[in-house]
Order: structure tokens, then C-alpha cells, then sequence
């Protein structure tokens, strides 16, 4: 097995799997921690900070609902959108371009075990 | 019948419900013939399915990955299932109807873990794991320390969540079914022990399944029944809400739950990181044949879980514009929510559909009680016969029928202890006793996890010097801080001043990886760092990952 890993190491379309996948995981890992730190921070410094005054303020003239709620909602909704927008890349084309990657370093190997 | 119920049990943080409430006759009026009923379904459905499983369950890969065979859709929702305990349907809606918005913080939060376990976690660990988290970090690294210090924390995790579950499924089932405390605690450590010693990974999976479908078929038909009353305007709900909480608008205001920022901010990091690294979760990846699966696993759990919180939002203000006031509900000695505001999310049922819906939503509570119990016995018993016998007692020598003999021996063990500890806490404010494994969560296993996966350098010294010391100062802190050492044990002062420590445990026990990882020269230091490549090839590739087994 150690001989077929250090093959697809080798291969460069590996690394750029491996770059290409990242920067998609790390960006959208970043908005998410962002949101959340977001939330946490404007619970924890509401009403006195900026980015958190206005989460406690209703969307319209003469409704209940509050801007806090609405973001709320919104970012639920984003995770899960994200989430499926990962799998989406994932399984497909980078799927795609490892099957590809191990396939080709298999055969070199020689032994396709 | 008086009895001292205890609220707030299940939920991390609720300061605002805690302390015994005395629970006078109201409650307790009768044996509620619907939710038994629909209960008694529940348990002959699962113990069909157990029969069924026990059949399969052979080998050890049987016993803790249902041997690999579990589709993304099934596990997905039997993740589902592992994560909603009761505390979610219960505990955030009382939250909501005590101090209004903030409550949602614990729907939000915990929430964005699910995306960091996608982008971050779920395909290294499908690619690098076998039947528990130790073995991902085992790879590279010296086996018996990596696994002492994983299963302890592991043991640890489990019994602080079985203890809160246990006391909450005790108080809950004798306020909800007039069932005496004692008795309730058998049932489901009975229960708890033949799914998980008979049946398995694949009986707890399709309990967890069954359970999911039928908590999200519940809250589902409570949020259209609540929405049904304003025509389906959301707005309209708030503005009841508005009207009969005693804040006002405030119930719809952040502000008032976490004492202070540190606090706050360190009890998002403990959700955040805590819930992206629970064992129990963790180790359902194993239970499908790939990566590919893995990743639709979490998908779809994260879609139905995203989906849960989502009507969280109503639940929480439908307790406040329908249960708020309502003398039906309140107690009428103290004029308090009748059993505290942990059944705020029951009364509603009761206000939307009468005696039935309220008899299905206590069945369900029932039922998730028992699914959650059966996930955290399972790995705890992986724990116990994988980690600790197999590998760190026997070196990897037993046979596949001596661990899953030993794994059937620890699902009882767990089942009684767990049984005997519901019973030594009753009536006791352990509240405090989630915050522990999140912590834990928090402190030890998501560091491991991440270095292990992420970074080359780390070395077994590392981590087992950084694991050894943020689990003991976690531990410390939670002791010395306000909540055992102020209220509990009543000095004066606490000496660490915050609830939640697992900010600074966590700096802790990465921090202290990190160093002594680079200070590490030792031989087998280096070679760790030199297996760096071949591991990361596999947790990219899936390359020389466990396969599925077939029958």
C-alpha cells in the first residue's frame, strides 16, 4: 500500500486536488465560525455594540419580528445550503478527480492491490 | 403524591430553571393511558428489530459499524436521532419561554457545528478510522498511551451525559406518565441494555431512526398547529408572544442569559467545538462504506437537524403566546409553569391538540430518551472492549468473538451504572454536569482530532502531555468555578470565576500540543511525523480505508 500512496504523492493533480479542496472547505469553514462568532458577539455585547444594536430592533414599522430573529433564521438556512453545496462539489468532481488520481497510481504501482 | 421535581436537567446553561421545583398533584394526577400506549408500540417495534439485528451481529465490526452497511439516508437521520436528545425539544423551548431570544443560542450554535464536521472532519474520518475515534489517531502515533488517554476522556464524556440524561428521563417520565422514578429508571436501563448488548450498532441505528422520524413528525405538526392559530403569519405569533411575556419586547432582544461576555463567548467555543467532536455522533461515520457516504451522512443530518432548529424558533414562542397565563397550566400554589419550564414544550402540545398529541409527544420524549441513553452505551462500550481491552490490555491479540463477548459485558455494566447513578442523583441539580462533556469535547478530542489530521508535526508526547493536562485543568475549573464550588459546596467565592472553562482549556490543551510537539526530538517522534505523508494520502483518497464487510 505504502508504494501506491507515495505514488499518487507524486502526483501532481494530488495537490491539486488536495488545494483545491481545501480552499473550498477553509472558505466556507470561515463563514460559518464568522456567523457564529457574529451571534455569540452580539449576545454578549448587545445592546452596546454596533454590529449588535440592531438585531434587537423590529424589521418593520409596528412588527414583533426583530432583526436578531430574521438573522437567525438566515443562518440556519445558510448552513444547510452550504453544507449541501459542499457535497454537491465533493462528491462530484473532486470525487471525480480522485477516483482519477488513484485509479492512474494503481496501475503504476503494478500491483492494483 | 408531592414530589421535588428537578428542572432544567437536560440543558446546558439553564440557569434560569434550576432549583427544585415542588411539583404539586396537578402533574401527577393519573397514568396517561395515550403516551404509554404509544410508548408500549414504540418498545415492541424496537425490541422486533433488536430480535432481528441480534441475528446479524457476529463480528466486532457487526457490533459497533453494523459492519459498514448503513446507507447516508439511514444514518443521517439515525444521526439525527444521536443528536436531538430531549434537551433540544424541551430544553430550548424553556429557555425560549424564560428569557425569550437568547435561548435560540443554543439552537444556532451547537447548529454550526454540523457544517464544520463537513468541511472539516467527515471524510478524513470515514478514510482514517475504524470502529472509534482513538483509531484515527492510532495510525501514526504509539498506540496504548494515545488509547488510554482517548477512552478515559471517552468514559468520562459518556457517563457525565448518561448521569444528565438518566436524572432527566427519571423526573420527566414520572411528571409525564405518573410512573414512580425508580421504576422509570429500569425500564430504560433494561431497555438501553438488550438494543445495545443483543442488537448492536444496527438495532441502536434503527431505533435512532425511528425515534428522528417521529421527533421531527412532532415538531413538525406542533409549529404548523401554532402557525395554523395566527393564518400562518410569523409575525402574528411574535406579536403574541410580545404581548404575554412579562419582558415585553425584550423576549424578542438579545441580552440576559450568559452572565458576561467571557462566559459567553466561551460557552459558544464549547458548543461550537464540543458538538463537532462528540464520540457518540463521531462514531456513525464508520457505520457506512465510504467517504462518499460519509459525506451524505452528514448531509442529510444536517439538513434535518438544521430543519429541527428551525422550529425551535416557533415551538419556543408558541410555549410563550399559549402556555404563558393559561391557568390550565400553572400551578396553583405557586402560580408557576405546572413542572417547570422544561414542560413548557408538553403544555404546548396539549393547548394544540388535546390529550393526544400531548399523550405522542410524551411517547416521543420517552423514545428519545432511550435512543440518546443507547448511542452513549454503545460508545462507551467501544470505549471499554475496543480501545481499552483490545488494544491497550490484550495489544491487539483477542480474538473477534472475546471483544464482542467484552463489548456485551460493558453494555450491561453501562446499563446498570448508569441505572444506579440515575438513581443516586435524583433530585439533585446536575445541570452542571453537561457543561462536562462538551468540555471535554471541546478540550480533548477536537484538538486530537484536528492536529491529528491537520498537522504533520504532532507527535504521541504532544498529545498525550497536552491531552493529560487540558482534561485535568478542565476538570479543575469546572470544580473551583461558581457552579460546584459557589452553589454546590457553598464557599463564598469560586476560585476561577467563570461557568463555562472550556475557552481556556481548550488555549490549554492546544497550546501544550503544539510546544511539546516541536520540542519532541525523540526517534519515534520523528518517524510519527515521517508516516505524516502515507496518512494524509489515505484520508484524502480513502485509499487502504476500512472497507465494508459483507454477509
Amino acid at each position: 500500500m505504502e508504494h501506491i500512496y507515495r505514488e499518487i504523492h507524486r502526483d501532481p493533480r494530488f495537490h491539486e486536488l488536495e488545494r483545491k479542496r481545501g480552499r473550498l472547505s477553509w472558505l466556507l469553514a470561515s463563514i460559518v465560525v464568522g456567523n457564529i462568532m457574529w451571534y455569540v458577539f452580539a449576545t454578549a455585547f448587545y445592546p452596546e455594540a454596533s454590529f449588535a444594536r440592531f438585531w434587537g430592533e423590529p424589521i418593520g414599522e409596528g412588527m414583533a419580528t426583530t432583526w436578531g430573529i430574521v438573522i437567525g433564521l438566515i443562518q440556519t438556512v445558510l448552513f444547510i445550503v452550504l453544507v449541501n453545496y459542499y457535497i454537491y462539489r465533493a462528491n462530484g468532481e473532486f470525487d471525480d478527480l480522485k477516483d482519477a488520481i488513484v485509479a492512474d497510481a494503481t496501475r503504476t504501482a503494478g500491483d492494483g492491490k | 403524591m408531592n414530589k421535588t421535581l428537578l428542572t432544567g436537567a437536560p440543558l446546558i446553561g439553564m440557569g434560569a430553571s434550576l432549583g427544585a421545583f415542588a411539583n404539586a398533584a396537578g402533574a401527577m394526577a393519573g397514568v396517561n393511558l395515550n403516551a404509554i400506549g404509544m410508548f408500549f408500540v414504540f418498545v415492541i417495534i424496537s425490541l422486533g428489530i433488536t430480535w432481528w439485528a441480534a441475528g446479524r451481529t457476529k463480528s466486532t465490526s457487526d457490533f459497533y459499524t453494523a459492519g459498514g452497511q448503513i446507507s447516508g439516508f439511514q444514518n443521517g437521520l439515525a444521526i439525527t436521532g444521536d443528536w436531538c436528545s430531549s434537551a433540544a425539544l424541551m430544553g430550548i423551548a424553556a429557555l425560549i419561554y424564560s428569557t425569550g431570544f437568547d435561548g435560540l443560542i443554543y439552537s444556532v450554535v451547537p447548529f454550526g457545528a454540523w457544517p464544520l464536521m463537513m468541511f472539516l472532519l467527515a471524510d478524513r474520518l470515514r478514510n482514517l478510522g475504524k470502529y472509534t475515534i482513538a483509531d484515527i489517531v492510532s495510525l501514526r502515533m504509539a498506540r496504548v498511551p494515545i488509547r488510554s488517554l482517548i477512552a478515559t476522556a471517552g468514559l468520562a464524556f459518556v457517563i457525565g451525559y448518561l448521569i444528565v440524561q438518566m436524572v432527566g428521563a427519571g423526573t420527566l417520565i414520572s411528571n409525564l406518565f405518573g410512573l414512580n422514578y425508580e421504576v422509570a429508571q429500569v425500564i430504560i436501563g433494561v431497555l438501553i441494555v438488550v438494543y445495545v448488548a443483543f442488537g448492536g450498532m444496527i438495532a441502536t441505528t434503527y431505533v435512532q431512526l425511528i425515534k428522528a422520524v417521529l421527533l421531527l413528525s412532532g415538531a413538525t405538526f406542533i409549529t404548523v398547529a401554532v402557525l395554523a392559530k395566527f393564518g400562518f403569519s410569523i409575525d402574528g405569533l411574535y406579536a403574541a408572544a410580545v404581548a404575554k411575556h412579562p419582558t415585553k419586547e425584550a423576549v424578542m432582544q438579545p441580552g440576559g442569559l450568559l452572565p458576561d461576555p467571557i462566559n459567553a463567548i466561551s460557552c459558544g467555543v464549547m458548543l461550537l467545538f464540543g458538538g463537532a467532536a462528540m464520540p457518540h455522533v463521531l462514531m456513525r461515520f464508520f457505520t457506512v462504506p465510504d467517504a462518499k457516504q460519509a459525506r451524505l451522512s452528514v448531509a442529510w443530518a444536517a439538513t434535518f437537524i438544521g430543519y429541527f432548529y428551525l422550529l425551535t424558533f416557533f415551538i419556543g414562542y408558541g410555549a410563550v403566546a399559549f402556555v404563558m397565563d393559561d391557568p390550565k397550566f400553572m400551578d396553583e400554589v405557586t402560580g408557576a409553569i405546572r413542572g417547570g419550564p422544561n414542560m413548557a414544550a408538553i403544555h404546548l402540545a396539549e393547548a394544540m391538540g388535546g390529550d393526544l398529541l400531548l399523550g405522542f409527544i410524551s411517547a416521543v420524549a420517552f423514545a428519545t430518551i432511550v435512543a440518546v441513553v443507547a448511542g452513549l452505551t454503545i460508545a462507551g462500550a467501544s470505549a471499554i472492549s475496543h480501545d481499552l481491552y483490545a488494544n491497550v490490555l490484550r495489544h491487539g491479540q483477542a480474538t473477534d468473538a472475546e471483544v464482542v463477548k467484552v463489548s456485551r459485558i460493558a453494555a450491561i455494566g453501562l446499563g446498570a451504572l448508569g441505572v444506579a447513578l440515575g438513581i443516586a442523583f435524583k433530585d439533585q441539580n446536575i445541570a452542571y454536569l453537561i457543561v462536562l462533556p462538551f468540555t471535554i469535547s471541546s478540550t480533548v478530542f477536537f484538538p486530537v482530532l484536528f492536529l491529528a489530521m491537520y498537522w504533520r508535526r504532532l507527535t504521541t508526547t504532544g498529545i498525550i502531555t497536552g491531552g493529560w493536562i487540558g482534561l485535568a485543568s478542565a476538570i479543575v475549573m469546572l470544580v473551583v468555578g461558581p457552579t460546584i464550588w459557589k452553589d454546590i459546596l457553598g464557599n463564598p467565592e469560586p476560585l476561577f470565576p467563570y461557568k463555562y472553562p472550556a475557552l481556556f482549556s481548550m488555549a490549554i490543551s492546544f497550546g501544550t500540543m503544539v510546544i511539546v510537539s516541536l520540542l519532541d526530538g525523540s526517534e519515534r517522534g520523528k518517524r510519527e511525523v515521517a508516516l505524516f505523508d502515507d496518512q494524509f494520502v489515505r484520508s484524502q483518497t480513502g485509499l487502504g480505508a476500512e472497507g465494508a464487510t459483507q454477509h
